[in-house]
């Protein structure tokens, strides 16, 4: 499976929406990502695990651009993103507005939820398709009002994020990513900052969400929720992927002793 | 205490009061458009537009605004021709025109400094949020950023507005009939002491207006931070994860 | 004559009188600074105060001091003690002449009825910040009254307070300047006779604000050594 070999035609990148290979991501001297590669299908459910500092938030923020990797190939949607190293030796995009498309396609989920606080649930949902992809209002607000009607909202649209729970707080946010219609969900722990009380809540959307079949990334601690939900996990170890395979295999048999020792203190 | 003084030249303090509304609140305008574009300049990483401007924060926030005036005022007519010249003289040779610009360009630092401190407290996970929805950083600063920060910097704002109403007195040193000016010449002639009293209590009056105003305006600007008890808080008690 | 020798110290150069005017200044607010500070803690300590009367002072005396011009503080102080002083001074002697106040001193209990309102503000936020556990901590062990004072609040105070001090003492030093109306030789006074003798009035204007830009930037170098100081073993956020 790693070794498979994608063409860059359309029709692929159709059934394909995003493609990473061999990412390489350093802060200063640390090399948190040492060379990782992800082929995210249509309806595809990818569960990323791994021990804080393995890299795995860091993998997904390299996805959407928030952090430029130093090496590797990104393709979204069939369009390659290219970087260069500015005079700082930092690596950065060579196409800015190529970047700002691009993200406009993928739905991010925050662990901090990140909801704009001077603006409400509704307003949250509705600025990006209004400003970025400059839809009409009246289409944006209807699409809003039934992705928040659909993670249970409906009765909150009108407050403002400061007052609701952080359960309700992330359900808004995943209505705000969904509102963008995206290709692909991304998911950086977004139950780790709930009280335990709130996970189910925001866990009950996200599987509603797999089952219709969106395509979506997803950074967890969950063990429940990657083997039930996910149709692909991947295990990360200091920047490289440990071990990688279908829930239902990985999870009865691992070849990886860290794997196993992952799984025993996390269950 | 007698009140044949403030019967006599109550008018004249009104007049006052107007002039030294009419010119702070002018500054305080002009000021407020040009701190805009010079803090986001301040927070910009390129350093040739951020320097500039710190250093003319630290100008003016380091002189006094006394002497500020009087090299404005006075030091103008050093270069009379050349002001001539450029057909710029009428500006500088009226007191109105010196006080307006020293003013505005006073508060401008202040303002500009004011709204750097709201810009860098703009929390980063909304600017990322921002990012990740891809908005060019255009629309990240219309939309997200400055309405974010100027709700943080809306108090010290406020605070600004009295400073500069307060500091405003010293138009009275360049022949200017404000409250302040209008009060000295009534004490030149009268010698009655209770004409201070009565400025005082004046200025007292319009700062404590300013105080109700901002609060309402501000209560009006931040319906997100209006307490609602049905919910919960919003922080999560607990963060159990650690980020990378 | 250029502008160098302008600077000049002795009898054709205006160097030497604005020294003496930049010492005044330096004067002025340095004699101000400690009545200030006394009068802030004293406005501190009534607004906290558990008497009503005290506290309604308190917040009186610095709505007022803090919403009046400085301008117009200076002039009520520098006409206002003048006319008392006289009235007294009459009342004793019924043929003496009019006594006027040193606008050094006025000046000074002008600047301090102001610095004091200020620093009583931010005083009281320090106060206020005091963690209670610590000071808990403090009796548990059994400190005395003043010396829980002294080894305990006193440092934490001052930490708290530094950075709010520090700016009131920027606007110190600029508000000398207002002290050169009321005829006190201090820098701006003295380079507004410099104008009037030599006509270069901009020159001259800009040379004081050097002078005064130059003292608040040393005086920020100085506060920022000590804030660090002070921050010795807090973490920074």
């Amino acid at each position: 499976m790693n070794t498979q070999v994608i063409e860059k035609n359309s029709s692929q990148a159709l059934e394909a929406p995003l493609i990473a290979r061999d990412i390489h991501k350093s802060f200063g001297e640390l090399e948190v990502l040492k060379g990782i590669s992800l082929t995210s299908r249509q309806h595809d459910v990818t569960a990323i695990l791994g021990s804080s500092g393995s890299g795995k938030s860091t993998f997904l923020r390299c996805l959407n651009l928030l952090e430029v990797p130093d090496a590797g190939e990104l393709i979204v949607h069939g369009q390659q993103v290219r970087f260069k190293h500015n005079r700082l030796g930092e690596a950065v995009p060579e196409d800015e507005k190529l970047v700002e498309r691009i993200r406009a396609r993928l739905g991010m989920v925050f662990q901090q939820f990140n909801l704009w606080s001077h603006m409400t649930v509704l307003e949250n949902c509705m600025v990006g398709p209004l400003r970025v992809l400059k839809q009409p209002r009246a289409e944006v607000e209807a699409r809003a009002r039934y992705y928040l009607n659909k993670v249970g909202l409906d009765n909150r649209v009108d407050h403002y994020p400061s007052h609701l729970s952080g359960g309700q707080q992330q359900r808004a946010a995943i209505a705000r990513a969904l509102t963008m219609e995206p290709d692909v969900m991304l998911f950086d722990e977004p139950t780790s900052a709930l009280d335990p009380e709130l996970v189910g809540e925001v866990l009950l959307v996200m599987r509603k969400l797999a089952e219709e079949g969106r395509t979506m990334i997803v950074v967890t601690h969950e063990m429940a929720f990657a083997r039930e939900v996910s149709s692909h996990v991947m295990f990360l170890h200091q920047g490289l992927v440990e071990e990688e395979g279908a829930p239902e295999q990985l999870f009865r048999q691992q070849e990886s002793e860290r794997f196993r020792q992952f799984l025993s203190t996390n269950f | 205490m007698s009140f044949d003084t403030i019967i006599q030249y109550g008018h004249l303090l009104l007049e006052g009061t107007w002039l030294t509304i009419k010119l702070s609140g002018l500054a305080l305008v002009v000021g407020a458009l040009c701190a805009m574009p010079m803090a986001v300049a301040r927070c910009s990483d390129r350093r040739w537009l951020s320097r500039p401007v710190r250093v003319y924060i630290s100008f003016f926030r380091g002189t006094p605004m006394l002497a500020q005036l009087f090299l404005i005022y006075y030091g103008a007519g050093q270069y009379r021709h050349e002001l001539q010249a450029l057909n710029l003289w009428w500006l500088f040779r009226d007191p109105f025109y010196c006080a307006l610009v020293t003013f505005a360009l006073n508060t401008t630092a202040y303002q500009t400094e004011l709204l750097r401190g709201g810009i860098q407290g703009v929390p980063r996970g909304e600017i990322e949020a921002a990012k990740a929805y891809g908005m060019s950083s255009w629309l990240r600063y219309r939309l997200i950023v400055l309405p974010h920060a100027y709700r943080i910097a809306f108090p010290a704002l406020g605070n600004e507005v009295i400073l500069l109403l307060k500091g405003s007195a010293i138009a009275s040193v360049v022949t200017l009939f404000d409250l302040m000016g209008q009060t000295r010449t009534i004490f030149a002639k009268t010698f009655d002491f209770s004409i201070y009293l009565w400025a005082a209590l004046l200025y007292l009056l319009i700062t404590m207006l300013i105080v109700r105003v901002w609060r309402r305006l501000e209560d009006r600007l931040n319906p997100h931070l209006r307490q609602r008890t049905v919910q919960r808080s919003s922080t999560p008690a607990v963060a159990v994860a650690p980020t990378e | 004559m250029d502008n160098l020798s302008l600077l000049a110290f002795g009898s054709d150069g205006w160097g030497d009188e604005l020294l003496s005017g930049l010492l005044v200044t330096i004067q002025l607010a340095a004699t101000t600074l400690p009545l200030g500070l006394l009068i802030g803690f004293a406005v501190a300590g009534a607004s906290l105060s558990s008497h009503p009367w005290l506290r309604r002072f308190g917040r009186g005396y610095t709505t007022a001091a803090r919403g009046i011009p400085e301008l117009l503080t200076l002039f009520l102080v520098y006409n206002g003690i003048a006319m008392l002083l006289n009235a007294v001074w009459r009342w004793l002697d019924p043929e003496a002449g009019f006594v006027e106040l040193s606008p050094f001193i006025a000046g000074v209990i002008a600047l301090s009825v102001v610095f004091g309102a200020f620093s009583g503000e931010v005083l009281r936020g320090a106060f206020q910040a005091l963690d209670r556990g610590q000071i808990e901590a403090g009796q548990a062990i059994g400190l005395s009254r003043w010396d829980l004072f002294r080894f305990i609040k006193l440092p934490q105070i001052w930490r708290f307070a530094l950075p709010g001090l520090g700016n009131l003492w920027v606007n110190l030093i600029k508000d000398t300047a207002l002290v050169s109306i009321i005829a006190l030789n201090d820098l701006l006074r003295m380079t507004n006779i410099a104008v009037g003798a030599t006509k270069k009035p901009f020159t001259f204007f800009l040379i004081a604000c050097a002078a005064y830009w130059l003292l608040s930037i040393l005086s920020e170098m100085v506060l920022a050594r000590l804030e660090e100081r002070a921050n010795r073993g807090v973490r920074r956020a």
